[in-house]
């Protein structure tokens, strides 16, 4: 049910499957904070599969800036991940709980 | 921004994302769709379309670190995300047929509330 409805919002919203499965995981399923990250990264791989299957990537994609991005962003996940498999719940709870309310300003702010 | 400067600044901004999503179990779009689109000067489609292919490495790093350490169950996470992309393209196809604006609006609103229950029992549970 997470799993399609976390789908279903990003789909709809174009955001990342993992603000909402996130929430929903620790809210409605009772998973413990650092579970939901963990559960809700495992799940963004098949679902952004997907994603980039039906957009059609081919003519949209800017290749060089990709392939700058992700040199970055996979170091930068062993970072984050490191960090995640370290923090208790609570300060976990705390910075996913002000990223939350940061990118819910930007929505309003800029539409 | 062109040439050599603009691919070190996406690389610097690849590792704040990349770091952001590990920690924070998101994709990084929500970061690098507005960078791409303000800063970078891509159309939203094709910011969209650059970001989730940057999203799929970055979370499976991060997965692997994560088995690694034995932080939560990849096997059960990989199924449920298997359901969920069935859901995404229901919900794209939604997307196509509501208001963007209204949509927009109650996510966010959404967003507050989580935002604000999360702090609150982060603080509560002192």
């Amino acid at each position: 049910m997470i799993g399609v409805g976390g789908g279903l919002l990003s789909g709809l919203l174009g955001v990342g499957g993992g603000i909402v499965m996130v929430p929903l995981l620790v809210l409605w399923a009772g998973y413990a904070q650092r579970d939901a990250h963990a559960a809700s990264l495992g799940a963004i791989i098949p679902i952004s599969l997907a994603s980039v299957a039906t957009y059609g990537v081919a003519g949209r994609v800017h290749p060089w800036e990709a392939i700058a991005l992700a040199a970055g962003s996979i170091g930068g996940a062993r970072i984050g991940a490191g960090a995640l498999a370290r923090l208790d719940d609570r300060r976990l709870k705390l910075v996913f709980g002000l990223f939350l309310g940061a990118v819910a300003v930007l929505m309003l702010v800029r539409r | 921004m062109t040439g050599v400067g603009l691919y070190a600044v996406l690389v610097a901004f690849g590792v704040v994302t990349g770091a952001a999503a590990g920690l924070l179990g998101v994709g990084g779009g929500t970061l690098m769709v507005p960078f791409l689109t303000l800063a970078v000067g891509l159309s939203q489609h094709a910011a969209e379309a650059t970001s989730l292919l940057v999203v799929l490495p970055t979370a499976i790093v991060a997965s692997i670190v994560l088995h690694r350490r034995g932080v939560g169950n990849l096997p059960v996470a990989l199924r449920f995300g298997a359901v969920g992309a069935a859901g995404g393209v229901l919900g794209a196809l939604a997307a196509l047929a509501l208001p963007g604006p209204t949509l927009r609006l109650i996510f966010a609103a959404f967003l507050l509330l989580v935002s604000a229950r999360m702090v609150r029992d982060a603080l509560v549970s002192r």
